[in-house]
């Protein structure tokens, strides 16, 4: 913790947290809801990624399945609202332990995979969950979950703003939650155990290190985040249907290809990763996409040349580079 | 109860879909065991094929032919990639190497979709509506191309690995990379081939499923999970495993309909894939990792 404030008292995340606090304000009074969204995207994209990393970059598991957790998350808010009028203040909080939960349980058969089997395995998983969404009732099926409209004085409690500003600064204080506890677990034993699995499994047994369970923890740690990530996409878009949250290519790719570009081997890169390709692609789809669809998908093959470019000629990803060149020192 | 017939009706046409997702394994399971790359963009090198079978069709060219034509374009593009980009991750870690055929994935298929549009698109050939009735079964001609088409690439994919001296140096390479280079073999020769024929035969694939299926740019979505189902079925790298394998989940997928919601049958698909990935990880005729 000590070390994490004297991060609070470094001057660069200083002005970038002062930047992030001031800029929906900023956008609110100017009326730029397109800047705003592009904000709370890339926020929410960034909190998944730092979850996501915890597997890949600390405990060596590759997943492409955290579409999974996502929507679980998404869901919980919208069943607990709709079905048990829990406020989505408390729903948010709720996907978490949901998410996690369903990472524990899948926890069992996944984490007896190594290597691309586990991969391939994780894909699997997000598919098999988004078509057992779209067939089952009680969540809506296809046609999925909307939340109720609601007049202004309970507008609080449903937590339905106009337009996207107040939820980039929902999305900061998740973020916060998160940063604050992923950076305690992975500067501490546990951490440090994570890493040995990542870097020799047989060495961390051989020291006697519970494999499965350091592996099942950053697991159900990672999926309890994510499931925070999809809870923001459900509040901000009151609409949750599986084919968007259970998505392989936006939901689980994207999350992916954030750290990959922001760098795994960096505590905060994912973050950074999600503030590199979410705003490229948001661009490039509401400015060139929507202006002209007959050229639907670019924004995606944006995202692609990028992932490319990164993983051909800067592998260790953004901030890795900044590291190796000696322009930052930690993060 | 289900009756015979139609268990025997099923069986069939679960045949004639799983020899075209046997091409499409074939081709994968080809990259995978001589280049040790797992290409995710597979389904998408497919849609190409379906896609360049599509023009010609305009252009007022038998689909069969432009079947051929199909293989010879997407094997070029498959031999360019190769060079521009796959040589460069083989001895990459997973992570990176996954990551770039997903970026080729994404650039692929929605480029196709920006360039040509996210519109569907079929191929009327003069044979798409002619049906045999062999008894009770009603077998579609254009699948029984298909089948006939999928058996001879089969057995010139065979003659070509087990009879010419290309095909064992190809199989040399997939054995031992270090050793192979020993025997003066040219690895990156033996790379562009795998990888150019492993992509062309999903193409070939792509135009000869384009007869009774329709096009559109994520197509290869579907097609790429079940090669790889398929190809863990028959065991990572065992091409021919992976021939029986795309024959048995064609069979399982159109059998399991009878019994479950048909609109569920790819959830059969992905927990069978799970169950071997768990149970078998080496597969039904794989030979070990």
């Amino acid at each position: 913790m000590r070390e994490l404030m004297r991060y609070a008292r470094n001057p660069v995340v200083v002005a970038v947290s002062a930047l992030l606090l001031a800029l929906p304000a900023i956008f609110s009074i100017t009326g730029q809801p397109f800047y705003a969204n592009m904000l709370f995207l890339s926020l929410m994209y960034g909190v998944a990624a730092l979850a996501w990393n915890l597997m890949q970059g600390y405990t060596g598991m590759f997943s492409l399945g955290h579409a999974a957790f996502f929507g679980v998350g998404a869901y919980t808010v919208m069943v607990a609202m709709l079905y048990y009028n829990v406020s989505p203040w408390i729903g948010i909080w709720l996907a978490g332990v949901m998410a996690a939960a369903v990472g524990f349980l899948l926890g069992f058969p996944l984490l007896r995979l190594r290597s691309h089997w586990f991969t391939l395995a994780t894909i699997a998983v997000g598919e098999i969950f988004k078509l057992a969404f779209a067939h089952w009732g009680y969540v809506g099926a296809a046609r999925g979950l909307q939340a109720p409209i609601v007049g202004p004085s309970k507008a609080l409690y449903y937590m339905q703003f106009t337009g996207p500003f107040v939820y980039v600064y929902v999305a900061l204080l998740v973020l916060l939650v998160e940063i604050v506890v992923l950076y305690r677990i992975v500067n501490s034993r546990t951490g440090y155990y994570f890493q040995t699995i990542r870097e020799d499994e047989i060495v961390a047994k051989t020291l006697g290190i519970d494999t499965f369970r350091y592996r099942m923890l950053s697991l159900v740690i990672s999926s309890f985040f994510t499931g925070l990530a999809g809870a923001l996409y459900a509040v901000r878009f009151h609409y949750v249907d599986p084919f968007a949250v259970f998505d392989l290519i936006t939901i689980s790719t994207y999350i992916s290809v954030a750290g990959i570009i922001g760098g795994i081997y960096s505590f905060i890169g994912p973050l950074v990763g999600a503030f590199i390709f979410v705003p490229a692609a948001e661009y490039v789809r509401v400015k060139i996409v929507s202006a002209f669809p007959r050229v639907f998908g670019l924004h995606v093959v944006v995202v692609g040349v990028i992932l490319l470019l990164i993983s051909l000629f800067l592998p260790e990803g953004v901030m890795g580079y900044l590291k190796r060149k000696g322009y930052i020192k930690t993060g | 109860m289900v009756a015979a017939v139609d268990l025997l009706a099923s069986t069939v046409d679960g045949i004639l879909i799983g020899s075209i997702y046997a091409l499409v394994g074939v081709g994968l399971a080809l990259i995978w065991g001589v280049m040790e790359i797992i290409n995710f963009a597979h389904g998408d090198y497919m849609m190409l094929g379906a896609l360049t079978a599509y023009f010609l069709y305009l252009a007022g060219i038998d689909p069969l032919v432009g079947a051929v034509a199909a293989f010879v374009v997407v094997y070029a593009l498959g031999v360019l990639t190769q060079r521009a980009v796959i040589n460069r991750i083989l001895d990459a870690p997973l992570l990176t190497q996954i990551a770039v055929t997903f970026a080729i994935l994404l650039i692929i298929r929605y480029g196709v979709e920006a360039a040509f549009g996210p519109y569907t698109r079929r191929i009327a050939s003069w044979y798409a509506n002619v049906y045999y009735h062999v008894g009770p079964l009603t077998i579609p001609l254009p699948k029984l191309i298909a089948f006939i088409v999928s058996l001879l690439v089969a057995a010139g994919l065979y003659i070509f690995l087990f009879k010419t001296d290309t095909g064992i140096a190809l199989r040399a390479t997939s054995q031992n990379r270090v050793v192979a280079e020993l025997m003066g073999i040219n690895v990156k020769r033996m790379y562009d081939l795998a990888f150019g024929i492993g992509v062309g035969i999903a193409g070939l694939a792509g135009a000869i499923l384009a007869l009774f299926y329709p096009i559109f740019p994520e197509m290869g979505a579907f097609f790429a999970l079940i090669a790889f189902i398929v190809v863990v079925l028959g065991g990572f790298g065992s091409v021919f495993g992976a021939y029986l394998g795309g024959i048995l989940i064609g069979v399982i997928e159109s059998v399991s309909a009878l019994f479950v919601n048909p609109a569920l049958k790819d959830v059969v698909a992905f927990i069978i894939f799970l169950l071997i990935i768990l149970v078998k990880p080496t597969g039904l005729f794989g030979r070990g990792e």
